[in-house]
């Protein structure tokens, strides 16, 4: 036994030595301090391992600078769930998410935040949440309106004094809430013009009804005036005990890609292989 | 004095800051013929409100001790605890939350539900208190009472529903239409005294009938009889109604929410019906005590005064017959010339003069039965103590006090000062178990300490007012803590051969970080380190606790192992393995990655929406991560952690940037590592110290 444990060492570890050093001339090495390498191996593992990336075919945030995107669900199905991901997904790639909830207090928003990176991190086996943790809340700022009182010039101001101030500056825009039902042309054009002069994607999320049969494109009725302005939209279906991710416009869903689903236990997105 | 603990209601008026419930209590006593004339809290009589007695309190216009007070309302006796809004003294009401059956939570119709109402109403969710709520100032510009329901529901999750619509708001605002009994109510003479009761203006009447039926719709969960009456489309009864609503209330299930405006005179007295109506009887609630004999498991007791007595002390006050004991008694009865025994000392006490209160006038009594509020004079006693019957062992929970996060050195000017420093040292501390007071050993300073910056002031205050003795203060401190953050082993022999007798002893294991502040675990086999000598090692480790090796902060979050050593048969001894422990710690110590951690507050900024900027600005500047910003129309609140140490002077700050509209709470959040550039310093400032002392 002893013999072939010390046989097997250098064995080992000559092979990781070569894994381990790619020639690498042009890039300079990065050093990455031991008290910080459990970190950043960390966040690395659980960007990777996101299934989200599945539906990003170009970059990383699925939709690019300036787009609209839309998570489409009844209500109670996930949209905040799934839009929460998608946004913890950009802050741990050390992006900064403005998080506009029209309809939840900050509290309750920071809560569901917390709530879905512990499922995440119980996921993937990863121990020192607080750490994680702080890390990555510097790169979130969450604000709230009342519906009536949410226009772009106001979140336009809002921003100034954020960026103008170096308080905060978002990578990437998320409005969770917003009523489609009322006609919403205006307020998504003016959205659209902040969202191309500042270069931000936009992620709205979009209550879909159960009686009202979605139109010819596949996209619910309500969106059907402003869907040009979309970029990508993506549904959540429930079908039997599970709810799957389709995507209806935008993403590029090989066809021998796994089906996404969201796990309706915990409301986390999962390949559909793996379950 | 009648013993029917059924017409007795204890209850607290809790709201955030000028939300006005000084007013409404001052409104209160005055139509329960407490008092005979209304003084205002910042009225023109410089009289002050009855309730704030001291003087500190009348000069800033708000209340710091809760004052008990004692009024009757249409057979049903009151007892009222006015508690302090400021959140700097939050330990003054959670202490009398404690001792209170149900609660009055008022809210500014304009303001609506504010920070510090948050944080009440989370002591409200701890202790398990009914409440129903009261929107004040309905008289005031941009009143919107409907609002402040929804953000009862929304913000503080409350099941909250209408048990009355106004007539009028702002200047317009009359009286009130009572739900219930599907009547107005209007209120007229000089201070609202005469009530006008009235049909319901027809242009009311569709909106009065369709929030009666939402009334009815929240209470049907609480009564199946209601629900029959419901489902058969019968008339539904006053009594009916009411009875479904008082169960949803004292289940905490359903809040009800009456309206008015105190200042005005308008609604109080619907409200004290409601009081006595919804809110619980002492007999009605369950309270436990800790039985001490049986390892605390927990009794409950009864509200029965032919039982042994269990009273709690929640508030002591400096009155001019010497100290003045607040007590609530939950089982049994206090009656004068009884013996009672002190549980946490164990002394016995014989009660000598038993009083009923009102605010700072006072009426003797001859027994406190189960259930009531009431004060007793010349017992020595610290606030929070428990009283039995000789016999019992049982004692009141023990009161959740917080640490202090701020502490402060402070001298008196002259020698005269000095002792009356430290009279009033004493008497704080033992009013207010978050206001802690020592002596340095190595400056020979004195230090106080407490909850914020504020919290400190007022008691500095005091002191030069109320014990005239002038201090001058140093520059507040912030406790810093040290933790250490990775695994580092130690092995470490004592030895001292030079005269007398020699010490021995070799200790071996390791440190690591862990959750509970300190554990000592002997994993020692074999008796390398003889048992008798394991206690000595726990003390060394633990001694070294107190006092960091360099920065001396205290540590926290370590876990000792001992697994390994040796002895000698004739030099080891507890004095040997002690310093071989304190060498083993210094060993390890610096090997475990040591971190400073600081204090975060959690700051919630209120401020008009055009100040919204400025304000996030000064947070940022402070090393704050603004968490989100809420915008509510006119006013948007923002929060955000903040470093304590950063938030020095921060209300001088906060009202220069918003023309002094805004306002700001913070309560402690957790302790977080200091960013290195911070620690460099403190350990540089540390280092000075350390310097100055030698």
């Amino acid at each position: 036994m002893l013999n072939m444990d010390s046989e097997a060492i250098p064995n080992r570890r000559s092979r990781r030595q070569m894994r381990l050093a790619p020639p690498r001339a042009e890039m300079p090495a990065r050093v990455i301090h031991l008290k910080e390498r459990n970190l950043v191996m960390l966040k690395q593992d659980l960007i990777m391992r996101n299934p989200l990336r599945l539906l990003g075919h170009e970059s990383d945030d699925i939709i690019g600078p300036g787009r609209f995107g839309a998570v489409l669900a009844r209500a109670g199905v996930g949209k905040t769930a799934l839009v929460i991901q998608i946004a913890l997904n950009s802050m741990l790639r050390d992006k900064n998410v403005l998080h506009i909830s029209l309809n939840e207090p900050v509290g309750k928003v920071n809560l569901w935040y917390q709530e879905v990176l512990g499922r995440l991190a119980q996921m993937y086996q990863v121990t020192p949440l607080d750490q994680l943790w702080d890390t990555i809340v510097p790169h979130r700022f969450i604000m709230t309106f009342q519906v009536e009182g949410f226009s772009a010039p106001k979140l336009d101001e809002r921003l100034t004094d954020l960026t103008s101030q170096g308080i905060f500056s978002p990578d990437m825009i998320i409005i969770d809430g917003q009523p489609f039902d009322q006609d919403v042309s205006e307020v998504l054009g003016e959205l659209k013009m902040l969202a191309e002069r500042l270069g931000l994607p936009i992620w709205f999320t979009v209550t879909t009804h159960r009686h009202e049969a979605p139109a010819p494109d596949g996209l619910p009725i309500q969106l059907s005036p402003v869907q040009s302005l979309f970029d990508v939209a993506i549904a959540l279906q429930s079908v039997e005990n599970t709810i799957h991710i389709k995507a209806l416009k935008g993403c590029s869903q090989a066809e021998t890609q796994p089906q996404l689903i969201l796990d309706p236990a915990t409301m986390l997105v999962v390949d559909s292989v793996k379950q | 004095m009648t013993t029917n603990t059924q017409n007795v209601r204890n209850i607290g008026i809790s709201a955030h800051i000028d939300s006005g419930k000084t007013t409404l209590t001052e409104r209160v006593l005055f139509y329960t013929q407490r008092i005979h004339a209304i003084h205002d809290v910042k009225g023109k009589d410089g009289v002050g409100a009855t309730m704030d007695s001291m003087e500190l309190e009348k000069e800033r216009g708000i209340t710091i001790a809760s004052a008990a007070t004692f009024c009757q309302w249409k057979g049903y006796q009151i007892n009222i605890i006015d508690t302090p809004g400021h959140v700097d003294f939050t330990i003054e009401v959670e202490r009398s939350l404690r001792v209170l059956d149900g609660a009055i939570l008022v809210l500014c119709s304009v303001g609506g539900v504010q920070s510090q109402s948050i944080t009440v109403d989370q002591q409200m969710k701890r202790y398990n208190v009914p409440c129903i709520a009261f929107i004040n100032k309905c008289d005031r510009n941009g009143a919107s009472p409907f609002r402040v329901i929804e953000q009862l529901k929304s913000k503080l999750g409350h099941n909250a529903v209408a048990m009355q619509i106004p007539i009028g708001l702002e200047v317009d605002h009359q009286g009130v239409v009572d739900l219930v009994r599907m009547k107005a109510f209007y209120f007229t003479g000089e201070n609202g005294e005469v009530i006008e009761e009235k049909e319901i203006p027809d242009n009311m009447r569709k909106m009065a009938e369709q929030k009666r039926e939402e009334l009815i719709d929240s209470a049907t969960l609480f009564s199946d009889e209601l629900t029959e009456a419901v489902l058969e489309e019968k008339p539904v009864s006053e009594e009916l109604l009411k009875s479904a609503i008082r169960a949803g209330a004292l289940k905490r299930q359903l809040t009800p929410v009456f309206m008015g405006s105190a200042y005005k005179n308008k609604g109080v007295q619907l409200l004290l019906d409601g009081v006595t109506e919804l809110l619980p009887s002492p007999a009605e609630v369950v309270n436990t005590a800790l039985d001490l004999s049986a390892d605390e498991a927990p009794v409950t007791l009864k509200t029965e005064t032919n039982l042994p007595t269990v009273a709690l002390a929640f508030k002591l006050e400096d009155g001019q017959y010497g100290q003045l004991t607040y007590i609530r008694v939950y089982q049994g009865k206090m009656a004068k010339g009884d013996t009672v025994i002190n549980v946490r000392t164990g002394k016995k006490i014989k009660i000598g003069r038993l009083v009923r209160m009102h605010a700072d006038q006072m009426e003797d009594i001859t027994e406190l039965p189960a259930g009531f509020i009431g004060a007793m004079f010349g017992v020595d006693c610290a606030s929070g103590d428990t009283f039995v019957s000789p016999g019992v062992t049982l004692t009141m929970t023990s009161m959740y006090v917080p640490e202090p996060v701020i502490s402060l050195a402070i001298a008196p000017k002259d020698h005269k000062a000095e002792i009356n420093m430290s009279k009033a040292l004493n008497r704080f501390s033992k009013e207010d178990p978050t206001f802690k007071t020592y002596v340095n050993d190595e400056t020979n300073e004195t230090i106080i300490s407490g909850m914020g910056e504020l919290h400190l002031e007022v008691y500095i205050e005091r002191m030069r007012r109320e014990y005239n003795a002038e201090v001058t203060t140093g520059a507040p401190q912030v406790a810093y803590r040290e933790t250490i953050t990775q695994k580092a082993e130690y092995d470490y022999i004592h030895k001292k051969q030079t005269g007398g007798s020699g010490q021995y002893g070799r200790v071996a294991g390791f440190i690591e970080p862990c959750e509970e502040d300190f554990i000592f675990d002997s994993q020692v086999t074999g008796g390398t380190v003889p048992t008798q000598f394991i206690p000595a090692c726990e003390k060394g480790f633990k001694n070294c606790m107190a006092k960091g090796p360099k920065l001396e902060f205290p540590l926290t979050n370590i876990r000792v192992v001992l697994n390994d050593g040796a002895s000698h048969s004739v030099d080891s001894s507890d004095m040997a393995f002690q310093a071989a422990a304190r060498g083993a710690f210094l060993q390890a110590f610096p090997k475990a990655k040591p971190v400073i951690q600081e204090p975060i507050m959690k700051v919630v900024v209120e401020t008009p929406t055009e100040f919204q900027g400025p304000a996030m600005g000064s947070l940022n500047q402070r090393r704050g991560i603004i968490l989100g910003a809420q915008d509510e129309g006119v006013m948007c609140s923002i929060e955000a952690q903040v470093p304590l140490a950063e938030m020095f002077g921060y209300s001088t700050v906060l009202r220069s940037l918003t023309q002094g509209k805004a306002q700001f709470t913070m309560e402690f959040a957790a302790y977080k590592q200091v960013p290195q550039a911070i620690a460099e310093e403190i350990a540089k400032k540390a280092a000075e110290k350390k310097q100055k002392v030698a």
